[in-house]
């Protein structure tokens, strides 16, 4: 700053720096930033589209000098709040970088910016022959920088695991603005894994490094029809007990089959009280032989009809109709919410129980339609936002399942992270103990709490007020899981 | 009580050994040694101690093998939650008698604890396939120098519910804080396991290379090996494959079918295959890049892309060369890691020979890290290089973890 001359305000500051291209500031321009596919809060004082990490320094370091909270922001298709500002400030969007900056095939790596979308980067590895496994179901949208922020999973976490899995660096802008990088190559702590999943509370995120994988030679996508989900689950449990691991194991209900049929016409059955769509893959030599015990498992387990997908034009269908269903519940409400919860994977039949018993209830309708091997629920409640009792009990039945998880010995959230939405049920996961032990990292990245406040920790404040605020929030747009 | 002496690390005895029985009782000796200010190193079986500096203040030595048993395993959950001094054999038994395994390939796992393994941040000859210890760790208890005992994650597969605390855990050597349990997610085991060894003769080492890494079916572990007779039973500094696959038996099958021919047509003559006893070869792998040899040694590992593996052995070698040491290397075709294993070969002793080896080394190679030395060359050394750019991060997390500097003091990167 220059001696002498009082600071100027924050935008001019910004477009000085950026320049007034780089930078939103009319309430028309930033009401998008104050929603991401699930919440609203509110509006940023200002918004930033960086180019490159300097932008990106610059912008931490006026918001720094003005006393404003940084928000980092992808795609904004995330589904608690993470990437929504809780007290205004500067919303730093990646939608300017977003490109692939180096394959490295002969290393199966990748060096990308935050703002690039998921699936661009395995169409780019496909045709030499690899991918990047981390694809969560709004993979045509997300960015892998918001991925990054809340370790997204997806159908696939079953055999290739979570993003952190496959993030080996990362450079950022740290909360003095300085740009550091981090690698899993590096001694000395691991910094990239401490940073993969803090929702844009330690630090700004500029630069990626992802492993690529090669492209399975064989695979195989089949769908089992069940009476219920409760047999569909018991069958996943065995199917995993039995020492088969798929690539991926997804379980639909039939109200979730249902509107995804009169969307997608992907021909799942629409008379069964759940389908199991199962993906396997590998060297073709397993290829029979696994389908083959998997077809014993599932009879065993009351599969009513089975189905392997013919080619690969059949396969994407039934992906493309599994990866859209929540999209395809407009259909059926106004409005839905989406719990995301993980247990234990033998306890998915009881915990799927739990939630049809609080669902019931509370007179609500429930979809199903989750990530069955990893034992990752994804309740989706419909309600109509207009009625304020519907409203009231979409959030205590909330409640209700995640502490049934909890019971179950589970967990709040398998992949969509807490961010605003679940900061208050955070200490029933974790002691107080618990929570300022990582409070510890976070005085370390982010002393002054500018980095994304209010996300993640609780605020010690009553659950009850905060749930209150809550109510008023879900909104049924768009959404992934 | 224990003897003290059996817990010397280098030059430095402890004058105390705690052998607490349970969480609380780590946690309050912890406590009491940083009110002290009485400097900690954590034990579990010992067999990684070497991989890191010696220690910079050693009063007490806190023996984590009493903490020891299975928490909870649901073998249809896929997950098992250990305690920290558990050893690693302990821990493979129980998997495999359900068809089970955790790949955490670390020496000596009869002593080595699965505690020790994650804090050392082991990546062995498979690490490529199944990643590191970090990669596996789903929840942990870590008992921190001021007493506190803080869980992180939980025991599902999937989890974004806080930090990833266990990621930071992973590595750093107990310079934070004594893990007191650990939660894995566990694999089937592979329904067969078989080595394949092969002599690489003069001009064929880059087909075979090449091929190796091309092959359709990937080798769980693909290691190019000069010198360390004690893994297969060969001699010489030549090249040589060990690779293991893991697998269905069709699968295992077809990669030996196209691993012969590929090799055939490099100009390798002959392949030997061993089934029983596949397992013997990986730990005789894992268990050399910690083993000294009788006449002193110092084993390094260098850090690398994988493209790179046989020229940073071949560079290493020659530096080792004009420093007249033997030089030994486990290439590891799959993750780029090169280990390093040098010893006295010419009128020089050893310590006039390794040290100015030991600078050179450093100068060479940016990511060259100490995993075995003798007591009396053990200080002398430089066990990290130069520290890496987030080192001033880490010195922060480390006073914000660690104030007193209690816990394993000088032993991590930068001094830490």
């Amino acid at each position: 700053m220059e001696h002498g001359v009082a600071p100027r305000g924050l935008a001019e500051r910004l477009a000085d720096a950026l320049g007034t291209d780089a930078v939103k500031t009319s309430p028309e321009d930033l009401a998008v930033y104050a929603f991401d596919a699930y919440s609203e809060l509110g509006p940023p004082a200002a918004a930033v589209l960086p180019k490159d990490a300097r932008d990106v320094s610059a912008a931490v370091r006026i918001a720094k000098d003005c006393g404003e909270p940084i928000v980092p922001r992808g795609a904004g298709t995330g589904l608690c709040g993470g990437a929504v500002p809780a007290r205004g400030g500067v919303v730093i969007s990646f939608a300017r970088m977003n490109r692939v900056l180096e394959l490295d095939l002969a290393n199966r790596r990748a060096r990308v910016q935050p703002g690039l979308i998921n699936l661009d980067l395995s169409r780019a590895t496909q045709p030499h022959g690899f991918f990047y496994a981390p694809d969560p179901s709004s993979q045509k949208i997300s960015t892998i920088g918001g991925n990054v922020g809340t370790n997204a999973g997806g159908p696939h976490c079953l055999s290739y695991g979570t993003t952190t899995n496959h993030i080996l660096g990362l450079e950022l802008v740290d909360s003095d603005g300085e740009v550091v990088r981090t690698s899993l190559d590096d001694t000395g702590y691991d910094l990239t894994g401490t940073l993969v999943g803090s929702e844009g509370t330690l630090g700004i995120v500029t630069e990626i490094e992802v492993r690529l994988m090669r492209l399975p030679a064989a695979v195989r996508v089949c769908v089992a029809a069940f009476g219920d989900v409760e047999a569909a689950s018991a069958a996943v449990s065995a199917i995993i007990a039995a020492g088969i691991v798929p690539t991926a194991l997804e379980i639909m209900d039939a109200l979730i089959v249902t509107a995804v049929e009169a969307h997608y016409h992907a021909g799942f059955p629409t008379d069964a009280g759940a389908v199991l769509l199962i993906e396997i893959a590998g060297a073709a030599e397993d290829m029979a032989a696994s389908e083959a015990a998997l077809v014993g498992i599932a009879r065993e387990h009351g599969a009513l009809s089975w189905r392997a997908a013919r080619d690969p034009a059949e396969r994407e269908v039934l992906w493309a109709s599994r990866k859209g269903a929540a999209g395809a519940l407009g259909r059926l409400a106004p409005n839905y919410y989406i719990q995301d919860a993980c247990v234990p994977r033998s306890k998915l039949p009881q915990a799927l129980h739990r939630v049809e018993e609080i669902v019931r209830d509370h007179r609500l309708r429930v979809g199903n339609v989750f990530h069955a091997g990893d034992g990752n629920l994804h309740p989706l409640l419909l309600f109509d936002r207009r009625v304020p009792s519907e409203v009231e009990a979409v959030v205590s039945a909330g409640t209700e399942i995640l502490a049934t998880c909890i019971e179950l010995g589970g967990t709040i959230s398998g992949e969509h992270g807490i961010g605003y939405e679940k900061r208050e049920t955070l200490p029933l996961v974790f002691s107080p103990d618990d929570l300022a032990t990582m409070g510890r990292v976070r005085d370390v990245f982010d002393p002054a709490r500018r980095f994304n406040p209010d996300k993640i920790f609780p605020s010690g404040a009553a659950c009850g007020e905060v749930r209150a605020q809550r109510a008023g929030a879900p909104l049924g747009g768009r959404a992934w899981l | 009580m224990r003897d003290a002496t059996a817990y010397a690390l280098g030059e430095r005895a402890p004058s105390r050994v705690a052998e607490p029985a349970d969480d609380a009782e780590l946690a309050a000796t912890l406590r009491e040694c940083d009110e002290r200010g009485d400097a900690v190193v954590l034990f579990g079986g010992g067999t990684l101690q070497r991989a890191a500096a010696p220690p910079r203040r050693f009063d007490v030595a806190i023996d984590l093998r009493s903490l020891r048993g299975i928490v909870a395993y649901e073998p249809s959950d896929l997950t098992i939650s250990v305690r920290a001094g558990t050893s690693l054999d302990e821990l493979s038994k129980t998997l495999l008698a359900h068809r089970q395994f955790l790949p955490i390939d670390a020496p000596s796992p009869r002593r080595g604890t699965v505690g020790g393994a994650l804090a050392a941040g082991w990546g062995g000859p498979r690490r490529a396939t199944y990643g590191l210890p970090r990669d596996l760790v789903i929840g942990s208890t870590i008992a921190l120098s001021d007493g506190t005992l803080a869980k992180a994650g939980g025991m599902v597969v999937k989890n974004v519910s806080g930090y990833d605390m266990s990621k930071l855990y992973a590595g750093s050597l107990g310079t934070l804080g004594a893990l007191t349990i650990l939660n894995f997610k566990t694999l089937p085991a592979p329904q067969v396991q078989r080595a394949a060894v092969a002599a690489l003769p003069e001009g064929t080492h880059e087909r075979a290379v090449a091929h190796v890494r091309e092959i359709a079916i990937e080798p769980a572990m693909a290691l190019e090996i000069g010198g360390f007779s004690e893994i297969d039973g060969r001699d010489g500094i030549d090249g040589r494959l060990v690779l293991l696959f893991e697998g269905s038996a069709a699968v295992v099958e077809r990669a030996t079918r196209d691993l012969r021919s590929g090799l055939g047509s490099a100009g390798v003559p002959a392949t030997t295959i061993i089934d029983r006893g596949a397992a013997d070869v990986l730990q005789r792998a894992i268990d050399a890049c910690v083993a000294p040899l009788d006449g002193g040694s110092i084993t390094y590992r260098l850090r690398g892309s994988a493209g790179d593996t046989y020229v940073r052995a071949r560079l290493a070698a020659a530096l080792a060369a004009t420093h007249e040491l033997r030089c030994e290397s486990i290439g590891d075709l799959r993750s780029g890691d090169v280990t390093l294993r040098v010893s006295p070969s010419g009128d020089r002793t050893f310590e006039q020979a390794a040290i100015p080896f030991d600078d050179d080394l450093h100068e060479a190679f940016s990511r060259a890290t100490l995993l075995h030395a003798p007591d009396s060359l053990w200080g002398k050394l430089d066990a990290w290089g130069k520290p890496p750019e987030g080192i001033e991060t880490m010195r922060s997390i480390k006073a914000r973890f660690d104030p007193r500097g209690t816990l394993a003091p000088g032993r991590f990167v930068g001094g830490i």
